[in-house]
């Protein structure tokens, strides 16, 4: 019985860490289009804060009828469009980080479910090849709520980008890159790269 | 088992609510990975999940500090000792509900606080009832809450899950949080309940009840006046009521406030003002203006124009206060009548609260709360003390505790400490004076005398005792048997009687303020100021009651109106008559009015301790009044006025000692002076007709010097010889015709 336990729970912590890897990648990657997206929008809030101060019908162009208002107008529709995209990066990221809670959800129950066969000197030994369950699930909750946390301060810092709050706008990309925690970020590494040789032995 | 020492928590378990330990004693404790135990350390505990350390090294434990009780708040968690009993695991079920107070960083976050992101944040955390839950790691707005409610109060402790529903009752900053645990420290009152209650009930009305006030049409009370002598604790009452309520309290003094340029007042007003607007926005909030009356004295046309423009500003700035509910002012001062009569109008200052000298029960009381933490010995009777402090103040008893404790600490030994006795109390009350005494007219400061002290006079010694001393102690007799005190006591006989150290000794035997006044400390070359030296003698006297007021010599003081019209406009007649009007004077005057004589409700003591109790409280409803005692060797000069029931009821005559008084005093004169054997008292007492007290003494005085001069300076002992030959050289004071013009009044 504790054999058949501590393979399942090792079974299932495989599984989650093959999602916590699959996340990372995913976030990484959304992270950084995110920031693209992000820097486009601080480039037109000054652009918007250019047009709102100057006056075209004391410049060459004041031929042009309703420049102004064109030019507002299409600005708001870039600015439209790179809200639009983001929101929807937002939502693929939230899917992604979904199913990894899921995963990690599953590895928790499957230990409180085995507690009265995995002691913790069971939980406590680890080789050379296999981290012990305790370090693994700590890695695991711990990736859980730092995604978690990230995900809840980007929706925030986008709730704040409003076509008309042009200096929160222009502070954005700054703001964005302050979201992600590099002692976090290397600590999710680490913690994969421990679990490395752990995950290719089946 | 052995104890765990306590290290810093490492980086990477910051703001993750885990506790690390060794495996062996997470096995013993029965927890799993992620166990909820509470911990109990310095006064308080933390909730956190139980984690084996990463060196596997037992003995040793790391605690999170993100759900603590309020105590340990800003405490850090190392250098301790943790025994594992210390350690209790919890069952935590999944939470369905929680109700938190919120505290966010700056008050412009508030808008921001939201349900789903606080709910989010506290995902995965385990929270306890009463405990903060710091979030200041996650880099929000929200720093920490406070849980209020877990699961409908039927469990304590719970799991925040993603379905858990997250309930906000009220959003407010951190600097609030840290002015409310920085309150916790203030010492409990003594004697000031009824104060206490209504000064709560003024501030708390508005804030629970605010829409039957508006229902009613009435509006909040804003305003409060503290009027009482100095030390009688009205800012530590102001303290402990703040506290008591959650209130922010803004303090401060009006000399703090006075500048040197023109409107720089004005201008730190109406900024204190500002400051306390703030606090109020945040929660309920008092602003306590110590010492007002030197901020805003009475506008008349001799005061400057500076001053009143700050009396002008205080009034518009307590005016503009309408709207703001949980804002209260209350001012502090011990003269009332320099303020401006503008401030202590309905609309300002709605109340005023008077918080006179405590009373006998209330003494004890505060005696009590300044003790409490005073290792005493078994001797000290607190209701011994607070009869011996008539006249002391919540500051005199304070100095009079901490006195005895520097007693006690003096007669110890280095380093340990003793017990505070009564002796230690007995010689801190001759350093601590009451502090309504210091600088007052009349104050004196005598050595107490006892009854056996005096030499003879025993039918003058039961009179005093009737007319001064029973009063004092034992009120409860006179009113069950329906006898009204006396108002006054004459005494009056040939000089050197003793009078006035008979006064002493009913002064000292009563236990109450002693005031003792002469001609000459009456008169002033002035124009009314004997009358007001003596009106103010009478005020604080009443103001220290019960006390005893001592006219020395009183015939030289007030004349008698019957010497004829030339003399009725003299200063001594208008002295009379402000004692006549002390003496039989209609009601007693508002600002003069001691404590409200509601019960007290003590539950403590046995049946011994409730009759003295009941004793006491007897002495403190009946023993109200100044009783004056005058003395004086021309009663024929007083005035008729002063002689009749009512005024000074008893009229007592000391007369010259008679054989068996002289043989008294000159016993207690010799007592201390080693006679020889030849020496016989009763020979002496025999040949001394007509001397009085004083003479005797200097008889016994004159023969010691008479033995110093002829046996030389190693003389060992008196002979009869010199007191004969004294007795040879002296004469007495007093004349046969005095001693018949005496007969002759004491016969009336």
């Amino acid at each position: 019985m504790p054999g058949s336990a501590l393979l399942s729970l090792q079974q299932e912590l495989r599984r989650g860490f093959e999602a916590l890897k699959a996340a990372k990648d995913t976030f990484d990657g959304g992270h950084a289009e995110c920031q693209e997206l992000v820097s486009s929008l601080g480039n037109l809030a000054p652009q918007l804060k250019a047009l709102k101060q100057v006056q075209i019908s004391e410049t060459p162009l004041s031929g042009f009828p309703c420049l102004q208002q064109r030019l507002h107008y299409k600005l708001s529709l870039a600015v439209d469009a790179l809200l639009a995209k983001l929101a929807e990066k937002m939502a693929a990221l939230q899917k992604v980080w979904d199913a990894f809670a899921q995963q990690v959800f599953t590895v928790v129950q499957l230990y409180e479910k085995n507690t009265d066969a995995l002691d913790i000197s069971v939980c406590v030994s680890r080789s050379a090849v296999c981290p012990s369950v305790s370090d693994m699930l700590e890695w695991l909750q711990d990736a859980d709520r730092y995604y978690r946390l990230q995900l809840m301060q980007s929706r925030l810092l986008l709730q704040t980008l409003t076509p008309t709050d042009l200096t929160s706008m222009e502070t954005a990309p700054n703001r964005w890159r302050s979201v992600r925690s590099a002692r976090q970020e290397e600590r999710i590494a680490d913690a994969l790269c421990q679990v490395s040789i752990f995950l290719e032995t089946e | 088992m052995k104890a765990l020492q306590v290290l810093p928590v490492d980086a990477v378990d910051v703001d993750t609510q885990r506790c690390r330990m060794g495996p062996a004693l997470m096995s013993s404790l029965g927890l799993r990975l992620g166990s909820p135990v509470l911990i109990r350390v310095l006064q308080g505990t933390c909730l956190c999940t139980a984690w084996p350390r990463r060196d596997l090294a037992d003995g040793y434990l790391q605690i999170s500090s993100q759900c603590v009780s309020p105590d340990l708040h800003k405490h850090t968690l190392t250098a301790l000792t943790v025994h594992p009993a210390q350690i209790k695991p919890l069952t935590c079920l999944k939470l369905t509900c929680v109700k938190l107070k919120v505290f966010v960083q700056r008050l412009e976050h508030k808008k921001r606080v939201s349900e789903r992101s606080l709910q989010e944040l506290l995902d995965g955390i385990y929270v306890h009832e009463g405990h903060l839950v710091d979030l200041s790691g996650v880099k929000a707005e929200i720093r920490c809450v406070l849980v209020e409610k877990v699961n409908s109060g039927s469990q304590r402790a719970g799991l925040i899950t993603a379905r858990t529903c997250v309930d906000i009752s009220t959003i407010q900053t951190v600097k609030h949080l840290d002015r409310q645990q920085q309150q916790v420290s203030a010492a409990p009152l003594g004697g000031m309940e009824d104060v206490f209650a209504s000064l709560k009930e003024m501030i708390t009305f508005p804030l629970r009840y605010p829409g039957s006030l508006r229902q009613l049409g009435l509006s909040c009370p804003r305003g409060l006046l503290l009027i009482g002598p100095p030390g009688v604790g009205k800012t530590l009452l102001v303290r402990c009521v703040a506290k008591d309520i959650g209130a922010t309290l803004v303090t401060v003094n009006g000399p703090e406030v006075t500048g040197s340029r023109p409107g720089e007042s004005e201008e730190n007003l109406r900024r204190v003002f500002e400051q306390a607007r703030d606090a109020a926005d945040d929660g309920p909030c008092v602003l306590l203006i110590d010492e007002i009356d030197s901020l805003c004295p009475r506008r008349t046309g001799s005061s400057s124009a500076p001053e009143n423009r700050l009396v002008a500003q205080l009034l518009t700035l307590m005016d503009a206060i309408g709207s703001h509910e949980g804002f209260v002012i209350i001012g502090a001062t011990n003269q009332p009548d320099s303020l401006d009569p503008a401030l202590r109008r309905p609309g300002r200052f709605d109340r005023e609260v008077i918080i006179g000298v405590p009373s006998l029960l209330q003494r004890r009381s505060i005696l009590k709360c300044v003790c409490r933490e005073m290792p005493l010995s078994p001797d000290v009777d607190l209701n011994t003390l607070a009869e011996m402090t008539c006249g002391y103040v919540g500051a005199d008893l304070s100095a009079l505790s901490r006195e005895a404790a520097l007693q006690a600490m003096r007669h110890s030994q280095m380093g340990a400490s003793e017990p505070v006795s009564m002796q230690h109390f007995m010689q801190a009350l001759r350093h601590v004076q009451p502090s309504c005494l210091r600088s007052s007219i009349g104050a004196t400061d005598f050595k107490p005398i006892g009854w056996e002290q005096i030499g003879g006079l025993e039918d003058v010694k039961l009179k005093l005792k009737q007319s001064i001393e029973w009063p004092m102690r034992f009120p409860e007799a006179f009113v069950r048997l329906g006898v009204s005190r006396p108002r006054g006591v004459l005494l009056y006989g040939p000089p050197g009687c003793a009078k006035t150290t008979l006064v002493k000794a009913a002064a000292s035997s009563s236990h109450c303020s002693f005031f003792s006044l002469s001609g000459a400390e009456l008169f002033s070359p002035y124009v009314g100021d004997s009358e007001k030296t003596l009106a103010q003698l009478f005020a604080q006297a009443r103001a220290c009651a019960p006390s005893i007021v001592f006219l020395d010599e009183v015939d030289s003081m007030v004349g008698s109106r019957e010497d004829g019209s030339s003399s009725s406009h003299s200063v001594q007649s208008q002295v009379l008559s402000v004692l006549l009007t002390e003496l039989d004077g209609v009601g007693v005057r508002t600002l003069e009015r001691r404590s409200t004589c509601r019960k007290i409700a003590l539950l403590e003591g046995g049946d011994q301790e409730d009759v003295r109790l009941h004793q006491m409280e007897l002495q403190e409803v009946c023993n109200k009044d100044v009783l004056i005692v005058a003395a004086t060797n021309r009663p024929e000069a007083l005035d008729s006025a002063l002689l009749r029931p009512g005024r000074l009821d008893q009229i007592i005559y000391v007369p010259p000692p008679d054989l068996q008084a002289r043989l008294a005093v000159l016993r207690i004169c010799t007592k201390s002076v080693p006679l020889h054997q030849d020496v016989c008292l009763e020979d002496l007492a025999a040949q001394t007709e007509l001397f009085s007290g004083a003479d005797l003494e200097n008889l016994c005085k004159e023969a010691a010097l008479l033995a110093l001069r002829e046996d030389g300076l190693a003389v060992s002992c008196v002979r009869q010889k010199y007191f004969l030959k004294a007795l040879q050289m002296l004469s007495p004071s007093l004349s046969a015709e005095q001693l018949q013009q005496n007969i002759h009044a004491a016969l009336q």
